[in-house]
């Protein structure tokens, strides 16, 4: 067995194909979905995992350097409010989007080096900042501001993380991309 | 409100004093002999679900288990619990329980909680910040990881660091937190305190205790921790006792004995918290007042009223820095922090929290004593030696509205006639015979009318599938029963008929319960009787049916195994009637309050 078939059936690429400005090295599978009419924009070394949304329809969406968007993470969902701004959502470099992860539209800001955990949720315009850990099925409420380094827990508790190894993490998630690369057979050109 | 799926709960026998002494061992051996006085007694008195005694006897048939030698319903309220193994749930390594007295109830090997969010702690090496040069060439990584250690949560990114602990060695953590306290000073063991107590008596050359103050604990005895405190007023009290034993020869009265200050109340005091060693078969002729501790060798110790500290630290880390009660509440005690005047408040003074052990039990039989389940005892196992659960003895019973049999509707219209499907399931191999009896109405303020249509039935044996398609007789038998109460279901007009089942299956039988709930509206007037007209309290909306199964079959008088396969060959004289009977309750679904 050299590949494994999902069973899921491929999701239809609905909606208008949206405008994208992909660095070269980035890596996204073919089986992931970006819908919209806003530009989306992904940095170099980045890595779309298969089925991860990415929705335009909100505004520009723009993927720093080194992220990793995993499967059936919403990037750029579209909010009850339906508002539309230039700005989407912009994640820094380093910021991973765990599995099921869903970040709304609406000038919401990713910082650098944020982990976004599985099945959490992040509303319109709130602002994570720099290294921060959402940890899973936290909840992060529309236009909340975030400050550097903080852990959210599901439970709302919140907390400073004092560590200091931006540096070791940073190298971790290079590592990983470097696996992830090898792994996901990428196809940029289906989406240009 | 959520629509509420059909269920059933059984009742256990242990709660009605009366069943209980019906199955006593000596009965046990012909449970049909229930005298008749007591069958009276059954039928005269209905079960009430709503009761507030029944919330601690009904169960699920999942939760049942079953005695073979009392042929009777177990629940976990009634059954009595062994415990076979300690194990970490971490690790799953077995604890002996020996190792439970001297070490206490947490594994401590290397398996820790983290003490912010309790997700598991692992161990990783602390690699000095990257070179920007690495992230070209991430593969130089690759050589061996060398110290210091650290415990780091993979969920929240806590790390030990927080808290001041690193560790030299990767592996027996909790050994080398034992002798840290947070921030990383060293802190002695027991062994280690007595050890340097005994050099500092032999250094002042007597058997007083000594009045150089050991080097950990300072002379103001701020630093004192509670074991260290502990050691010291236990060492101080000791002597103290030693000398009052020495001197007081000359007691006459017990009666001003008894006071915290005397000797007589100490030993006994301690005795009762050191496991009687320090019981004094003398301690009658004692007499007298001691003095009491005076410095921090003697483990006294001022309180530190001044907490100005902790204010300053509340400033600088805000709310967020302090702990929360439920984590205080996981840390394990006595971790040797000054906390004798006040417990930990700070984020940064927990301890990673070793784990707490599990256990596997065996249940026993209340009544008989036999073992009726037992896991293995080995922890990474998850079988049972002998578990017999009672849904191998009595027959399930699942609920399903009729018109469809889709999923069950959000509500029961009032007043208006409802019917449902019961099926009834057989586990066991003989044909069994059930007769079912519910009161007309519901007990309770709102009495519901019940009718079940089809109050007794048989149900063939759970036999084998393919037995049951080779063996052409029971076929035959099947069809010769079909004739006789043919089903009036889908294949025999698919109208509800009283005294016929409705379907009939291999080893299942399915019934009509017909309902018509009543309007929940609360009494406005009372007639004369005391009513109670209060509202609708909870879950009073739900309709719920006390149902008396009583299952009769018959097994080989031989084989005591009531699950046994009769053998063929022999008589039909040497069977034996059995029978078993209990109150359960079906919950149907939630009446519309419109
Ligand atoms: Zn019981
Ligand atoms: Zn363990
Ligand atoms: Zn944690
Ligand atoms: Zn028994």
């Amino acid at each position: 067995m050299s590949k494994r078939h999902s069973i899921v059936p491929p999701i239809s690429q609905a909606g208008p194909k949206p405008p994208v400005q992909f660095s070269s090295s980035i890596t996204i599978a073919d089986s992931a979905v970006l819908t919209g009419s806003n530009p989306i924009v992904i940095h170099s070394e980045s890595v779309v995992h298969p089925r991860a949304r990415l929705e335009s329809l909100g505004g520009r969406i723009t993927i720093g350097r080194r992220c990793v968007v995993h499967e059936r993470s919403t990037v750029g969902a579209v909010g009850t409010e339906g508002r539309v701004t230039e700005n989407g959502v912009t994640l820094g470099d380093y910021v991973t989007v765990e599995v099921a992860a869903s970040i709304e539209a609406g000038d919401t800001v990713i910082g650098d080096g944020t982990t976004v955990g599985v099945g959490a949720k992040v509303g319109r315009g709130a602002v994570v900042g720099k290294h921060c850990t959402l940890t899973p099925h936290t909840v992060v409420a529309a236009g909340e501001v975030i400050p550097d380094f903080t852990v959210i827990y599901s439970n709302g508790m919140r907390r400073m993380d004092k560590r200091g190894v931006v540096e070791l993490k940073n190298k971790g998630q290079a590592r990983q991309i470097e696996v992830l690369r090898r792994m996901i057979p990428s196809n940029p050109s289906k989406f240009q | 409100m959520a629509p509420l799926t059909p269920y059933t709960f059984i009742q256990c026998p242990c709660s009605d004093p009366s069943t209980l002494a019906s199955s006593r061992p000596a009965d046990a051996s012909s449970p049909t002999s229930i005298s008749g006085q007591e069958r009276d007694d059954d039928d005269g008195r209905t079960f009430d679900p709503r009761a507030p005694r029944s919330n601690y006897s009904l169960y699920p048939l999942e939760y049942l288990l079953y005695c073979e030698d009392c042929h009777q319903i177990r629940c976990p309220r009634c059954v009595s619990e062994e415990i076979v193994t300690y194990y970490c749930p971490n690790c799953l390594f077995e604890v002996p329980s020996s190792n439970l007295k001297s070490e206490g109830n947490r594994c401590t090997r290397s398996c820790f909680q983290c003490p912010i969010c309790i997700g598991p702690l692992g161990v990783t090496s602390l690699e000095k910040p990257a070179d920007a040069n690495l992230l070209a060439a991430p593969d130089n990584a690759a050589s061996p990881p060398s110290g210091p250690y650290i415990l780091i949560c993979s969920y929240c990114n806590w790390s030990s660091t927080e808290i001041g602990i690193q560790f030299d060695k990767p592996n027996s953590i909790h050994a080398q937190l034992a002798k840290m306290r947070n921030g990383g000073v060293t802190r002695l063991t027991a062994k280690e305190r007595k050890e340097k107590r005994r050099e500092a008596a032999a250094q002042s050359g007597t058997g007083v205790p000594p009045t150089a103050a050991p080097t950990t604990t300072g002379g103001d005895g701020q630093d004192l921790d509670v074991e260290a405190q502990f050691a010291n007023l236990k060492h101080f009290y000791q002597g103290q006792l030693a000398d009052a034993n020495a001197a007081g020869a000359s007691s006459l009265s017990s009666l001003g004995d008894l006071g915290f200050a005397s000797p007589n109340s100490l030993s006994r005091i301690m005795s009762i918290y050191t496991g009687g060693s320090l019981h004094d078969k003398k301690a009658k002729t004692r007499v007298g007042t001691m003095r009491e501790a005076l410095d921090s060798d003697e483990g006294f110790k001022l309180a530190d009223l001044d907490e100005s500290g902790a204010i300053e630290k509340l400033h600088e880390e805000g709310y967020d820095g302090t702990v929360s009660s439920e984590q205080l509440s996981n840390q394990p005690p006595n971790v040797g922090e000054v906390q004798l005047h006040g417990r930990s408040r700070f984020a940064s003074e927990l301890r990673p929290i070793p784990y707490l052990l599990r256990t596997k039990r065996s249940k026993r039989c209340p009544i008989c004593r036999h073992i009726i389940s037992k896991p293995e005892a080995k922890v990474q196992t998850t079988r049972f030696r002998i578990r017999l659960v009672a849904g191998s003895y009595i027959p399930s019973i699942a609920i399903r509205p009729l018109p469809g049999g889709g999923p069950p509707p959000d509500t029961l219209q009032p007043l208006r006639p409802a019917q449902f499907l019961l099926t009834f399931k057989n586990p066991i191999f003989e044909t069994v015979k059930v007769t079912l009896a519910s009161p007309a109405t519901t007990p309770g303020r709102f009495a519901s009318k019940v009718t079940v249509l089809c109050p007794q039935f048989e149900i063939d044996a759970n036999t084998d599938v393919w037995d049951e398609a080779l063996n052409k007789d029971g076929d035959k038998e099947r069809r010769r029963r079909k004739g006789e109460d043919s089903g009036s279901g889908p294949a025999g007009g698919g109208q509800a008929e009283a005294g016929k089942i409705w379907e009939r299956g291999r080893n299942w039988v399915s019934i009509v319960v017909e309902v018509v709930p009543a309007s929940l509206r609360p009494p406005t007037i009372s007639f004369g009787k005391k009513e109670d007209t209060g509202p609708l309290r909870e879950d009073e909306d739900v309709l719920e049916i006390p149902m008396f199964v009583r299952v009769e079959w018959e097994v080989d008088a031989g084989g005591d195994e009531v699950g046994s396969v009769p053998s063929k060959d022999k008589d039909k004289e040497a069977k034996e009637k059995r029978e078993l009977a209990y109150w359960c309750v079906l919950g149907l679904g939630r009446v519309s309050q419109g």
